[in-house]
Formats: C-alpha cells, structure tokens, sequence
C-alpha cells in the first residue's frame, strides 16, 4: 500500500498551472499525441496526473523516474479540454525530485555547468578558432559571478 | 511608434548558436541586414535559461535567471531577437508569468533585487521566424537573389516555437504555416510530411526514445520526397544533424538528409557563398542538397 499524501497536489501548485490538476476528468486526451507514451516504457500523463491528485505521487520523485521521459512537447497542454496542463505537473513533480536529490546525473550537471559558467556550452580554443574562421568577434564573456548568486 | 524601414533588436544568441553552432550565427549576421532587420549586441546577458534542465531542476532559479537575461534586455530599450525556439520558450514564457505576479514572481524579484536589476515587463523576446513572417514573405523574397529552385524543403518547426500556442503567439499548435511560407519565399518548394508538427525528440531522458522520434522524422521526410530539412532552432537542428549520425550508429539507419537552420538557407538565396557560411561542418554532407539547386 503506498502512502497516501491528501495535500500532495497542494505542494504541486507553485509552478505556474500545474495546481490546475483537479480538473482533470481522466479523458486521456494528453495521452493521445504525447510522443514519451508512445516511445518510453512507462511513460504516461493521464497516470501522472491522476497519481498525484490522489496523493500517491511520491514514487516519481525518486531516482530513475519516467517524469524525464516528457519531451516537454506542449501538445498535452494544447489538447487538455480542462485547462489541466500536465507538463506543468511533471515539470512541478521535477522540481520536487530535484529537491530531494533524485534528478538524473546529467540534469544537475546542466544546472552545475550553468551556476559556474553563466552558460550551458564553456568556451574553447577550437571554437574560438572556428569563430575566426567565420569572421566573428569572440564571444563575450558571461556574467558567471552574477549567475552564480541567483543559484547559490 | 512610427513603422521604419529598419528594425531594430538587441541579438540575444544564448549558448548554442554562439558556442557550439557559430555557423548559425554568422548566417544571421550576414542575411538579416538584407531583410531590414539591424541586430545590436549588447554585453551582460547568460544562458536564457535552458528550460528542460535548469527549469526540471527548479522553476523559481529558471524564472529569476530569465528575468534577469529579460531586464538587461529592457536596459537595452529595444526588444530582444531569439534564434532559437529553447531561448524563446524561457524569454517568452518568464515575461508571462512576470506579468502574471505569481509567487514565483515574487521570489525571483527578490534574487534580481540582489544583483540591482528589475524587470519592468517592458522588452520581450522575439523569434526571429515571427520578425521575418510579420515583415513579410515580400520582403523576404526581394532579398533573394539566387533562388533555391528545385530544392525540396521539409519544414520542422520545432515544438517552442508553436506551443503554448497562446503563450508563444507564432501559428497555429497543430497546423502551422508561416515558416513554410518564408521557405517558399527562397524559391524552394515546401513538402508536407506526416507528423509535420512532431518533436524532435532531443529533450526526452530515454536515449533511444530519442533517437526513434527523430528517425521517424526525418524517415517522414525521405518518403514526401524532401531534399533537405529545415528548423529554426539549434536544439532541434543538433537532433537532426549530429542524431543522424548516432541514428546510424544505434538504430542502423542511414538516412543522411541534409540539416539547416533557416538563417543558412536565408543567407544562401542571397548569394552567400556555402563555404563564408560553415556549412562544412555539418555532420551531415549538404552537397546533395545544394546540387538539387537549379543555377
């Protein structure tokens, strides 16, 4: 029996949208076209809303979860008939999984990457080189230190 | 305010046009004066930020960086121009909710209150598609002076930039135009493919997955007859481009469909030399592609 969170949905609500999920009827029309259902084991928006309006949400935010199968496509946005918006739900439950500590190694090395460098891409010398041969100034620097403190 | 001949826009690049695909910006450098649009840089701005990792990791850092990038626009007093569909999601979406004045709002004015900025709602991003398309087709068409006749182009619009339709404000979610227009406007025939407004794939977590909706794709594209694809979105073109390659490698195919960003068939029409342009790095050969224009 899992553990059952009545206010679950609740914690959900602070990313724009995601706490419109008490519309949704179950109709599964975000279902239809959403490319992580049809391509990825496991993967389905109805199921991610529905777990997390009874509060039974809880084994997405752990390690390995299918939430990082959504290709954040939108068109489970378009199609909702309830203004339910499940992107925002599996983008809310991301946060929360990040908060615990079970984001994929390679989302919190984007993030890293970007709280040290200001960018998601650290300079080289081969790109300088190439920027040259393209008759480009060389990039600017960025605002590393100013990044930093808004992530820190 | 009086409509000028030239426009002009603070360039916002952001990371991968700059620093992995530069081939990207120095077509827009080249091609956009031509079509009235004057791009001015501007120092202070970072990643936009990226909205699968750094917004999956935390919607309140993702709005404040945003917010920043948005206020430093604003600094600027001119609207900032996106070549990218990653950077116009987080721009466009980050200046929705700051209008909005969630509580998201309220804690990512607080990290810019730190570093002296604020952001007045005043700039706002533009996609370089929505420039072109609202200057015209007309206007795009008199800069052309080597059209892409005989050229078959697949139009991949790229998913940010079309949803939330309401939101992104670009075309229509599930049968878009405007892009097929501007293609068409290079003297190149648009083919219309089966699941023309699919994603790309890049931003799934499940590698193969990935792989697979990019090769259904670009095998789409192949069967409408289609010499080349076409994004706007560097995110989108790295999927097609370099995925090719791991297509082959992985899944066995090898369908090698030549890739471009929009700017580089732009700045080819108008004369551009393939090779001023860095085409050659391309993973995927464009030779064939350009042998089908007709001279």
């Amino acid at each position: 029996m899992p553990k059952v969170s009545p206010d679950f949905k609740d914690s959900l609500s602070k990313v724009e949208d995601a706490g419109a999920l008490a519309y949704c009827y179950q109709c599964s029309a975000c279902v239809g076209e959403c490319p992580a259902s049809h391509h990825c084991e496991g993967f389905n928006p109805r199921e991610i809303v529905l777990a997390s309006l009874l509060g039974v949400a809880d084994y997405l935010t752990d390690a390995d979860s299918v939430i990082w199968q959504c290709t954040t496509c939108y068109k489970c946005y378009e199609r909702c008939p309830q203004g339910t918006h499940p992107i925002e739900v599996v983008t809310a439950l991301k946060n929360l999984a990040f908060a615990r500590g079970n984001a994929p190694a390679d989302v919190t090395a984007v993030r890293d990457t970007v709280k040290e460098n200001g960018v998601i891409i650290v300079a080289s010398d081969a790109l300088a080189k190439r920027r040259q041969e393209l008759g480009l100034a060389a990039a600017p620097a960025a605002p590393a230190s100013e990044i930093k403190k808004i992530l820190e | 305010m009086a409509k000028s001949a030239v426009a002009e826009y603070t360039l916002f690049l952001g990371c991968m046009i700059p620093l992995r695909y530069p081939q990207i910006e120095a077509a827009a450098r080249k091609a956009l004066p031509k079509v009235g649009v004057k791009v001015v840089d501007v120092e202070g701005f970072s990643c936009c930020p990226e909205p699968w990792s750094v917004k999956g990791a935390g919607l309140d850092d993702w709005l404040a960086i945003a917010m920043r990038n948005l206020a430093v626009g604003e600094k600027s007093g001119r609207d900032m121009l996106v070549l990218c569909n990653g950077c116009y999601a987080t721009l466009t979406e980050a200046a929705h909710i700051a209008s909005n004045g969630s509580d998201a709002r309220a804690a990512a004015d607080k990290k810019l209150a730190r570093l002296k900025l604020s952001y007045a709602g005043k700039s706002r991003a533009r996609h370089v598609a929505a420039v072109l398309s609202e200057a015209g087709a007309g206007k795009v068409a008199a800069s052309v002076s080597r059209p892409l006749a005989g050229l078959k182009v697949a139009v991949h619009h790229g998913c940010h930039l079309l949803r939330p339709a309401e939101i992104m404000g670009f075309d229509d979610p599930f049968e878009p135009s405007r892009l097929e227009e501007l293609v068409e406007a290079l003297g190149a025939e648009v083919v219309r493919y089966q699941g023309y407004t699919d994603c790309c794939g890049k931003a799934t977590h499940d590698s193969t997955a990935a792989l697979t909706m990019a090769s259904d794709k670009v095998e789409a594209m192949r069967a409408a007859g289609a010499d080349c694809l076409v994004t706007v979105c560097p995110a989108c073109f790295e999927q097609f481009d370099l995925g090719q390659v791991e297509i082959k490698r992985k899944l066995g195919k090898d369908l090698r469909l030549p890739t471009f960003h929009y700017l580089q068939l732009l700045a080819l029409a108008q004369g551009e030399d393939a090779s001023s342009l860095g085409l050659k790095r391309h993973h995927i050969d464009v030779a064939p592609a350009l042998a089908k224009i007709k001279a």
